[in-house]
Order: C-alpha cells, then structure tokens, then sequence
C-alpha cells in the first residue's frame, strides 16, 4: 500500500513538475521588462515565491509535530518534525539562493539587507539551530523534549520575525497575494498556483521519504539491539 | 511562588558573592566600546547613529554572560536533576531563573549606561527616561527566551556556542525594535510610532515569556 | 493490603541503541529495605532515576505509592542521595540547606535544619563554603539535605563512597533510624556487607533484567558474591 502511494505521487510528481517547467518558459507571457536577463529573472517568481510558502508549511509541520510530541510521547512525532525541519531548511535554502539570482539583473545586487531578505535569512537560522540542537544531543527522551520545545517557540517567532517586514521599509516585491490589484494577469495567476500545487506536492513526497527512512534506521537500531541480547 | 523567590534568592546571594565577576563584565563592556571606536574610525555623526546599537551589543553580551552562568551553576553538581525533583511545576522554576537573570542584565545595564552616555557625550535630558520601559522591554524580551533556551543549552557539550546560535535568530526582532526604540530616544525624535511599538515589544515578551513558562517542565525532564 | 511503595511492570528502558533495562518487574512494600546489586553498567542507576520519575521508561509502567512519579506529592516524599551532590558551591552549607528548606516547604525549618547539621556532624562548619568541604564532608552534607524534607522513599546510588569508617558508622545509623520510622529504602552498593546489614531483601541485576530476587536473611555477602560476581557465575547466569 506505500509502496503504490509512493509510486503514485512520484509518478504524479513527475507530471507536474514537467508541465510547472511548461507553463513557466512556454505558456505563461512574458512581463515587460527592460532587459531579457530581466524578463529571464523573472520566472524564477514561480520557483522562489513556493519555495518560501513551503518553508513556512514545513515550519508549520515542525510546530505541530513537536507539540504532538510533547502531547503523546511517541517517537513518531519525533520523527516526523526532524524530518519537515530538514525540508523546510532545505526549501528556505533555495528561497535564499534563488532570491540573489533574482535580485543581481534586476536590483544590480546579490544581497541588501533589506527586512524580507534578513528575515528569511533568520528563519533559516533558527531551523538550523534546531537541527544543530539534535546533532549536539545523544538520542533519546531528552533529545526528543528539548527539540520539540525548540520547534514550538521556533515557529512562535516566525510571525514574530516577519512583523519586521511592515516596519522596515522593504524593497522586495509585495506579496503577490496580498496585493489585491489585479496587478498578476490570470495566466501567470494560474502559473503560480500550478507551480505551488506541484511544490507542495514535493513536500509531501519528501516528508514521506524522510520519515520513511527515518523510521527504517531505528527499525535497524532495534534488530541491533536484539542482536546485542542474544 | 515560594520555590521562584527561593531560587531567585539562592542565584543573587551567589552572584553577588563572585562580585569580581560583575566586576569584569562590567569592564568588558567598556572594551566593547573601546574597540567599536577603533575598528570603526568613523565621524561622530555616524557614530552617533550606530550608538544605539552598540548599547545593545553591550546590554547582550552582558545578557549572554548572565544566561550562560546561570545554568552552569545549575549543572555544576547534578543541580539541574534536582530541579526535576523538586515538588514544584517546572514553570516555578522558569519564573526563579528568569527573575535572577532579568535582574542580573537589569544591573549590568545600569553600569554600563553611564560609560555610554560618557564616551558619545550625550545631553541628559527628561526625555531619556523613556528608555527606562525601552530597556525593560528589550532586556525582558531577551532573557524571557534566554532563560529557557539557555537551559535546554546546557544539555549539550557546547553550551555557549549553542546558546547563541540558539538565542540570537529567536531574539533579533526584539532586539532590532529596542534598538529602534533607543535610536528615537537619543536622537530626541520620539515620533508617533514609539509608543505602538514599545507596546508590540512589550506584547511580545507576554508572549515568550508564558510559552516558555509552560514548557519549562518538559525541559527538566529525562 | 495497602498500596505498594513502588510497583513497576515490564520497564524498559533504552538510550538510543543503548539498552538499559529490559522488562523489569517489581514491587517494593512501604517499610521494606532492598538492596539492588549488580556490575558496572547493569542499569542500577538507571533504575532509580526511573522510581524517582527523572527518567521517563521507554516502555513500561511505574507506580510510586500508587500514582505517577512525577506527580509533585510524590516527589515531595522523595529523596536521592548519589554521586550527584545537589549543592552549590557557592554557598555555605547553611545556605544550602535553607534553600532546599523553603523549596521543599518544611515546617519549622531552622529546627529542621539545626537537627540534620547536627546528625551528620556539620554544625560546626555550617558558615563555610561547601566548595571548601572535602569529599566526605559534602557527602554527609548531600546526606543532611536528602533526610532534611523527611522523605518516606530513600533513594540511595552508593552513598557510602567517599565516606570514611567513621561517617559510614554514622550514615548506617541514620538509615536504621529511618528503617526504625517505616521509611522505604533502595540503596545501590557495591559493598556487599553493608547490603547486608541494612537490608532485608536483594535484588540483583545483570543482562539488563533482575536475575534473583531474594531475602538477605538467608544468605551471606560471600555466598552473593560467588554467585553473581565471580566471572564463571556471570557465564553460567548468562
Ligand atoms: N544518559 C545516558 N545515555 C546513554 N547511555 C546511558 C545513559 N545512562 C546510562 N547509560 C547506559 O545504560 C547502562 C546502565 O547504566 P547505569 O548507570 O544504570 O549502570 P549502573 O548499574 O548504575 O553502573 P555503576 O555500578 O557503574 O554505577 C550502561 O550501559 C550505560 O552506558
Ligand atoms: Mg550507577
């Protein structure tokens, strides 16, 4: 039965990441820019602006999970935020980069410290601490409890940090679903969203892998351990 | 709340035993200045503008002085295990070591003020009394997550570097409003967005303060 | 029959790939002394830090008077006397003590306090810094401040290490005054006759499990000893 969920969702995956890639460098029209790198600068929007959605969904599964720890006790739960954690720094990873390739046509810089870009920055760091914590801890109940208490007033401060950006003056781009004007035509609207369906998609996939495996190694762990008895 | 002053007491006799400690904080913050002035040899415009944030970077390492020697009492002679057996919620606990911490910085801070205002010869004026809830907030903010974050630090190894790479993410939107806050102040532009601010920092601290005060108990426990 | 002590039921405990503990089952009276035996590494620490509810069993139940250890009356009943010292340095010896009394909300505390200080010799260096004590002294001292809250479950890691002849007089004492109230005890030791004399029933772990379960009275240390601790009985158990 995993076996054909898995098989099924890479399949499905597959699909749509082909058709995002259409859809972004084939479909959708191109905006008026003053250059072609500009214009080219562009689509990474459709790669960049899901990126971050899912770090913050990955957070999100973090916060959840922990307190589903602290609530039950079963590893499970353990597993399941170390495992969002990694994919969620791994995502925000790519807003990072993707961010500057962006930024150096069309700003003629690769970093400023301007609020959207230092936040993301520091959220990034946050969920890096929180896989630091884990590296430094031996496994085990302790390990579990001082991470989900991580992981829960980690995700406190993600709003916290994000405050920032309506205080500071930000260069970087609106949010595009907040903006309201009508200001994204339809198919670049219908673009997006695709590129998001499919992004978060991956997500799931990833989540599913990691905490598959995840739970093979103590699996191996136990039958070590069996092994050490006999 | 008799187990909170218990420890707060327990922390401020001790810390104010090792006043050579105090003493040598309180000196390292004068370097702290000292050496902002020599690797920024800059106007004193400009040094004015970034002296709000050099208060601070003084007050936080302060701050990080005090979380870190904190809990390392605590783990000195297996004391941290004695804190999980003690027949009182783990939030008690939080409230005593938070307490001590918050006063500790509180101290600090009102040593270092006076080199401050010295060394950028500042104008006293009324108006720097408004720092009084600025630094609160701030510091409040900082220790409230510094209190819990230092002890889960204290688990590891490498409690300091932990600590910090822990502590400085979480806590830098506090730290960037304060500083804000006291660049208004000193600059005698107390605008219109002062007060909401101070008061979302202020939400804040209530904020980190009772989540951490509720999750201190999974802390303690093995 | 009134609740048990302590009731553990098929405790398990891992760290990680570690095992600790496999399938312990026990039951302790109010009132009983045992004494629990085995090498290095069996997993008596372990154990009790399970009784007291610092460590959580992977797997497995513990009752401590019928309830969760971590229940705070619980853990008001309780004390640990180990290795670990549960003292600060910095502070004198009096200090220690009256913090531990407030925490631990005693009646009556300055009595309390003067009474314990005089049982383990103390009052005498009751203004000095417990980081000048030497070992034995802060030993007796981590002994003051475990009896201080008059627990009715005792704890005890191998509390006679570091304590000379004359403070291991005194701390047997102590312990049979406290047998004499109807004070549970657990002790964990590695000196086979000082088992013996405190205790009525020992228990000896080894592989992660408890290999006998049995009474003091009719054995003696040495008899113990060639059965648990040489190497061929360690070989013919296994
Ligand atoms: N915090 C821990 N993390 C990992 N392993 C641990 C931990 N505590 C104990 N262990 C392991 O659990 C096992 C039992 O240890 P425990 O301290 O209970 O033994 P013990 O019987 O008290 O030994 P000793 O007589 O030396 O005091 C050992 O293999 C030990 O390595
Ligand atoms: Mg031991």
């Amino acid at each position: 039965m995993k076996r054909i969920i898995d098989k099924t969702l890479l399949i499905v995956l597959l699909i749509a990441f082909l058709t995002s890639l259409y859809l972004v460098f084939n479909w959708v029209p191109q905006i008026k820019a003053s250059n072609t790198a500009e214009q080219i600068a562009q689509k990474i929007f459709y790669f960049h602006v899901p990126s971050a959605w899912l770090g913050f969904l990955a957070f999100f599964i973090v916060f959840i999970a922990s307190v589903g720890y602290l609530v039950t006790r079963k590893r499970q739960w353990e597993l399941v935020s170390v495992a969002s954690a990694e994919i969620g720094v791994l995502f925000v990873s790519l807003v990072l980069i993707t961010g500057p390739i962006w930024a150096k046509p069309v700003w003629g810089i690769w970093w400023t410290w301007d609020a959207r870009l230092t936040s993301s920055l520091i959220l990034w760091l946050i969920y890096v601490a929180y896989l630091m914590l884990r590296r430094y801890l031996p496994d085990g109940s302790k390990r579990a409890n001082l991470s989900a208490v991580v992981g829960i007033i980690g995700f406190i401060d993600v709003p916290i940090v994000y405050y920032s950006i309506r205080w500071w003056e930000t260069q970087h781009p609106k949010a595009v679903m907040a903006s309201g004007d009508g200001s994204l035509a339809a198919p670049m609207f219908f673009t997006f969203m695709f590129s998001l369906a499919t992004f978060t998609l991956l997500y799931v996939y990833l989540l599913r892998k990691r905490y598959q495996l995840l739970v093979l190694e103590d699996t191996l762990n136990k039958q070590f351990k069996e092994m050490e008895i006999l | 709340m008799r187990a909170a002053i218990a420890i707060l007491k327990k922390d401020l006799r001790m810390e104010f035993r090792s006043k050579e400690s105090i003493l040598a904080m309180w000196i390292f913050s004068l370097l702290i200045f000292v050496i902002f002035n020599f690797t920024f040899e800059v106007s004193r415009l400009i040094m004015l503008e970034i002296a709000p944030g050099l208060l601070w970077v003084a007050f936080i390492f302060s701050g990080m002085f005090g979380l870190n020697h904190s809990f390392a009492i605590e783990k000195e002679n297996g004391n941290l295990r004695a804190m999980a057996l003690m027949p009182v919620d783990g939030g008690q606990i939080y409230l005593g070591k938070f307490l001590s911490v918050t006063i500790m910085m509180l101290l600090f801070e009102l040593l270092i003020f006076p080199i401050f205002i010295i060394f950028y010869d500042l104008q006293l004026s009324l108006e720097m009394l408004l720092l009084i809830p600025v630094v609160l907030a701030g510091t409040i903010g900082f220790t409230s997550l510094g209190t819990i974050l230092s002890a889960v630090a204290v688990h590891t190894r490498n409690q300091q570097i932990l600590l910090s790479l822990l502590l400085w993410p979480l806590v830098s939107p506090i730290v960037i409003w304060s500083v804000n806050l006291t660049g208004m102040v000193l600059a005698g532009e107390v605008a219109t967005s002062f007060y909401p601010l101070l008061i979302r920092v202020g939400a804040f601290d209530v904020i980190f303060f009772t989540f951490a005060y509720l999750l201190f108990d999974f802390i303690l426990e093995d | 029959m009134a609740t048990p002590a302590l009731q553990l039921a098929k405790v398990s405990k891992d760290f990680g790939r570690i095992i600790a503990l496999r399938n312990i089952d026990l039951t302790i009276q109010s009132g009983e002394v045992v004494s629990i035996l085995g090498r290095n590494g069996a997993g008596k620490t372990t154990l009790l830090n399970i009784i007291s509810g610092v460590a959580k069993p992977s797997s497995g139940k513990v009752l401590l008077f019928g309830t969760d250890p971590s229940d705070k009356l619980n853990k008001a009943k309780l004390a640990i006397i180990s290795h670990e010292m549960f003292l600060y340095g910095n502070l004198t010896a009096l200090e220690n003590l009256e913090y531990y009394g407030s925490i631990y909300n005693i009646p009556d505390p300055g009595q309390r306090i003067a009474n314990v200080l005089a049982d383990v010799e103390l009052t005498h260096r009751r203004f000095d810094l417990v980081a000048t004590f030497s070992r034995g002294m802060t030993q007796r001292l981590t002994i003051a401040r475990a009896l201080l809250h008059e627990p009715s479950l005792l704890l005890l890691d191998e509390p006679f290490t570091g304590l000379d002849q004359h403070a291991i007089g005194m701390l047997l004492t102590l312990l049979n005054q406290q047998k004499k109230l109807g004070k549970t005890i657990l002790l964990t030791t590695h000196d086979l006759h000082t088992a013996k004399e405190l205790s009525e029933r020992y228990i000896v772990l080894d592989k992660h499990g408890i290999i006998h379960d049995g009474s003091m009275k009719e054995t003696t240390p040495d008899e113990i000893r060639k059965k648990y601790f040489s190497t061929i009985a360690a070989e013919q158990v296994a």
